[in-house]
């Protein structure tokens, strides 16, 4: 048994170990095991890892291996899958199950998650890939459905877009094996990009639909927020750390090693000015942007994360799509970076809600002084998320800046740096409404969260704090991945990168940065009078005196004069768009079922059995 | 080794010392505005040693302390990044785009001190604050990608060393025009006076996220607004004024450009948050798009 077939079936194993005995209290530790085994795993495992078993369907070969490019993404995959496995095994399970939710449920999802995408990332041909994605598909809708009636309904928004989605790749699947005959990866390669512009474009736009539905890219997205959002805690975490990015994923296969950018930037839409891959560099930038700027109208914490986490995919595949060096290393780093504090961020927002029952930013605050951990560990993260220095985050986007301002596209960075802003405006919402601001009576009382759930939060954030100061270690990762994927490796280096046009080195900025607090922190308390603590409702409230039952906390409609200028700018035209799509779907079913039910349905098997005769005669 | 330590440290000094007298500079020309005599030349300093001085510290808790320490601590890294005459810090491992990102943690440090006292004004004030900063940075990027796209860097050594080869005609402001008065607008609207003031507005919102920091703390603040006001100006000053030829070209440019706009400044009312963004969304963008267009063409 070689390494891949270990790793298969040590994930094989836990599914089927936690559909056993899941709900018990041994499961998480075995699982946390079996996860710390397979990291260590494919770490440690010499590259490509091919199974050694194969099948053979229809005369096609089906078999897995893992390369650099789908290492990477199966040692985030991991990664998430533990943290919130330690975070389920202990208090925030025990409440699950209290709470009447099926623990081994929802253990058996994440593992089958776990599962269904490593045989998608190692897929070495479309039938394997497509079993994988589809998988996938079902595992994640499964994982989604885990947390009760607005979890199920949430994620059954998400089985049409994912059946269209499979349509369409099996659609691609089928035109790429009658015009190419193969459905190899590694043969695809060489001849997939000799096919004609037609045949090309058509298989770009089946697949590419097909892997912006996952990634939630727009106009596909609006499955996402909810569908994640209204997952159970680790649940929702996993989910938004990698699910999304196994349509990135797919989408780097097709687009760099399949097709080739140089490629898909042959097939103009206006000659010389407007290319396919000017659409998705477009594509992406809206989907910076636009959910960004949902995020910001959300009063509900984890919707909040959940549309940041559709907002961040952009950057992803912006970086991808340059092409370079540094913009396809900004753009896969960024989903490491962005798995580790999303996935922070997602846990420290159900901490919260495991100690005060509720998201909703109207009706939290202060909660600094209660839950400092959990605060940390949000504050960290939205540095992170936002994309300021020291975190992980800052790093990868930087990238991506860099090969924007490198490659002369003014319009696509500032599309860029607008979303990094409105996300500075949205994360500061979230941890002002959360943590600071008044503690409202209620939660007086309220005790930091359990280890069992602080200690994977914040294991996450020193992740993305030490990547932060020292990129090379991810870096060196990422190159592996471009060297598989064929893009151009960038020259890192620990702290980042040299170049006389702009480098970046985090160990001195952040060097620096340290510096300055500590001479700060030497002025601010070495210096001048001693200063006395005071109670929160000692201030300045215009010559009133403030009690605990008088609420004060300005969270409601929190940027009201930035909402005067841009609110008449949200008219919820997908949505509109989605409800027009489902109207039409209706009617034309509507339609169908009348021509056959009621129109003579005798007539219409002949016609239909005689067309069908036709076409096999005349084929 | 020991060279760089050196500069890392009197970079800080020199800033915050001509940030104070860039205040005083501020005050004086209100002053005479408003026909007034104004403050002496150490009344910066004497505010400041005030503030630490004064007996009466009240801290809301530790998160309030940090924000301060956050917020002075911020701009002393961000100093070493701008390089000044005979002294470039580390200015060739931190571009200006990482620059524009450092500036931004003293903000987010006064930002999680105000929403610590847990004043409906403060968060206002920073919630203001927030939206100003939306507002001017999509037009300081622009200006930004421009310089560095001219340039061909975005190493602050290198756009400086290109400008002071040719003298004023190879500087920014000859060859980027549109950039320069897009970018002195940008700094305008960042320096946060009148009529930009939306977020320290003492009349609405009692001076925002002032209006629970005394002693110690608002001396802190005194101490970032001397910073902030340099690290403004000397960005300024190296993207379209050639930088430092020598420490008095210098410290001539860098008073001008503070100059420009605070002459205008006290004789305007304050705008409304959303007239702002309309503002700057539209005079430094339509014309910082438009110098991007004709240096990349």
């Amino acid at each position: 048994m070689n390494a891949l077939d270990l790793l298969l079936s040590l994930s094989a194993l836990m599914l089927l170990a936690a559909f056993l005995f899941g709900q018990t209290r041994v499961y998480p530790w075995l699982a946390g095991i079996l996860f710390t085994g397979q990291l260590v795993l494919l770490a440690g495992s010499d590259l490509p890892m091919a199974a050694g078993v194969g099948l053979e369907i229809f005369g096609q070969q089906v078999g897995w291996q893992l390369d650099g490019f789908g290492r990477y993404f199966a040692l985030i995959t991991i990664g998430a899958a533990l943290a919130s496995n330690v975070y389920m095994g202990g208090e925030w399970g025990e409440r699950y199950q209290a709470d009447g939710h099926s623990l081994r449920w929802l253990h058996a999802a994440l593992a089958g998650n776990v599962l269904a995408m490593l045989l998608l990332l190692s897929s070495k041909d479309l039938i394997a890939f497509f079993i994988g994605w589809e998988l996938t598909s079902w595992a994640g809708f499964l994982l989604m459905a885990q947390g009760g009636e607005r979890a199920l309904r949430a994620a059954l928004r998400y089985v049409p877009y994912a059946m269209g989605g499979a349509m369409a790749v099996l659609g691609g699947l089928v035109l790429t094996l009658s015009w190419t005959g193969t459905l190899d990866l590694l043969e695809l390669s060489r001849v997939m990009s000799t096919l004609g512009n037609g045949q090309l474009a058509l298989l770009l736009a089946l697949f590419a639909i097909g892997f912006s539905i996952k990634m939630g890219l727009l106009p596909f997205h609006l499955w996402q927020a909810p569908a994640y959002a209204e997952a159970a805690g680790p649940g929702t975490a996993f989910l938004g750390a990698i699910s999304a990015r196994m349509g990135l994923f797919a989408l780097g296969i097709l687009l760099v090693k399949l097709m080739t950018l140089s490629r898909v930037a042959d097939l103009a839409f206006i000659d010389g000015l407007f290319t396919a891959r000017d659409l998705l560099a477009w594509v992406a930038a809206l989907t910076i942007v636009l959910p960004t700027f949902t995020a910001l109208k959300q009063n509900d914490a984890r919707y909040l994360l959940a549309w940041h986490g559709i907002g961040q995919g952009g950057y992803m595949l912006l970086g991808i799509v340059m092409g370079d060096a540094t913009g396809s290393a900004g753009g896969l780093l960024h989903v490491f970076n962005y798995a580790t504090y999303q996935a922070a961020l997602v846990l420290a927002v159900f901490a919260v809600m495991h100690r005060t029952g509720t998201a909703d930013l109207n009706s939290l605050g202060g909660l600094v002084t209660r839950m400092p951990l959990t605060f940390l560990v949000m504050l960290l993260g939205i540095i992170g998320l936002a994309g300021l220095p020291p975190m992980n985050g800052f790093v990868s986007k930087w990238l991506v800046y860099r090969s924007l301002m490198v490659e002369g596209r003014p319009l696509l960075f500032l599309m860029t740096v607008i979303g990094t802003l409105g996300t500075i405006l949205s994360v500061y919402k979230l941890i002002h409404n959360t943590f600071l601001g008044q503690l409202r009576a209620e939660h007086e009382h309220i005790r930091e969260a359990p280890w069992s759930m602080t200690v994977p939060m914040l294991a996450l954030v020193i992740l993305a704090f030490v990547t932060g100061v020292a990129p090379g270690l991810a870096l060196s990762w990422v190159a592996e991945a471009q060297a598989a994927l064929g893009l151009p490796v960038l020259a890192y280096t620990l702290g980042g990168i040299e170049s006389p046009r702009g480098s970046l080195d985090m160990l001195w900025i952040v060097g620096v940065l340290f510096a300055g607090f500590g001479i700060g922190a030497l002025l601010f308390y070495g210096a001048g009078g001693r200063s006395k603590r005071v109670h929160q409702l000692d201030n300045y409230a215009g010559g009133h005196f403030l009690s605990a039952d008088v609420r004060y906390h300005y969270s409601d409609h929190f940027y009201a004069g930035l909402m005067h200028r841009i609110g008449p700018l949200y008219r919820g035209s997908f949505t509109w768009l989605e409800s027009a799509v489902a109207s039409a779907t209706d009617l034309a079913a509507s339609l169908m079922q009348a021509w056959y039910r009621q129109a003579v349905p005798a007539l219409t098997l002949l016609v239909a059995a005689v067309l069908g005769l036709g076409w096999m005669v005349w084929r | 080794m020991m060279h760089i330590l050196i500069e890392l440290a009197v970079m800080p000094l020199v800033a915050f010392t001509i940030g104070m007298f860039m205040v005083l500079m501020m005050r004086k020309i209100a002053a005479k505005i408003q026909r007034r005599v104004g403050p002496p030349l150490l009344q910066p300093l004497y505010d400041i040693v005030k503030l630490y001085a004064k007996k009466t510290q009240s801290s809301h808790g530790l998160l309030h302390d940090i924000g301060i320490v956050m917020a002075v601590g911020g701009y002393i890294a961000a100093e070493t990044m701008l390089p000044v005459p005979g002294m470039n810090g580390i200015a060739d491992k931190a571009g200006l785009l990482t620059l524009a990102y450092v500036t931004m943690i003293p903000s987010l440090g006064l930002a999680l001190g105000v929403g610590q006292c847990a004043n409906p004004n403060g968060s206002i004030g920073i919630a203001r604050a927030l939206t100003a900063m939306l507002a001017y940075d999509i037009p300081f990027v622009v200006i930004i990608f421009g310089a560095s796209w001219f340039y061909g860097s975005n190493n602050l050594i290198e756009v400086i060393a290109a400008q002071q080869a040719g003298g004023i005609a190879s500087w920014g402001v000859t060859k980027m025009p549109l950039l320069a008065i897009a970018g002195l607008f940008t700094l305008y609207a960042m320096l946060g006076k009148q009529p930009f003031e939306i977020y320290v507005a003492p009349a609405e919102i009692a001076t925002g996220p002032m209006v629970e920091m005394g002693g110690k703390h608002l001396g802190g603040l005194f101490v970032m607004q001397c910073f902030q006001l340099f690290t403004a100006s000397a960005v300024y000053v190296s993207m379209f004024l050639g930088g430092g030829e020598n420490w008095l070209f210098f410290i001539l440019k860098l008073f001008a450009v503070v100059a420009i706009p605070m002459s205008m400044a006290f004789v305007f009312p304050r705008y409304r948050t959303e007239d702002v963004l309309a503002v700057v969304w539209r005079w430094p963008m339509v014309l910082g798009l438009a110098g991007v267009w004709l240096v990349m063409h």
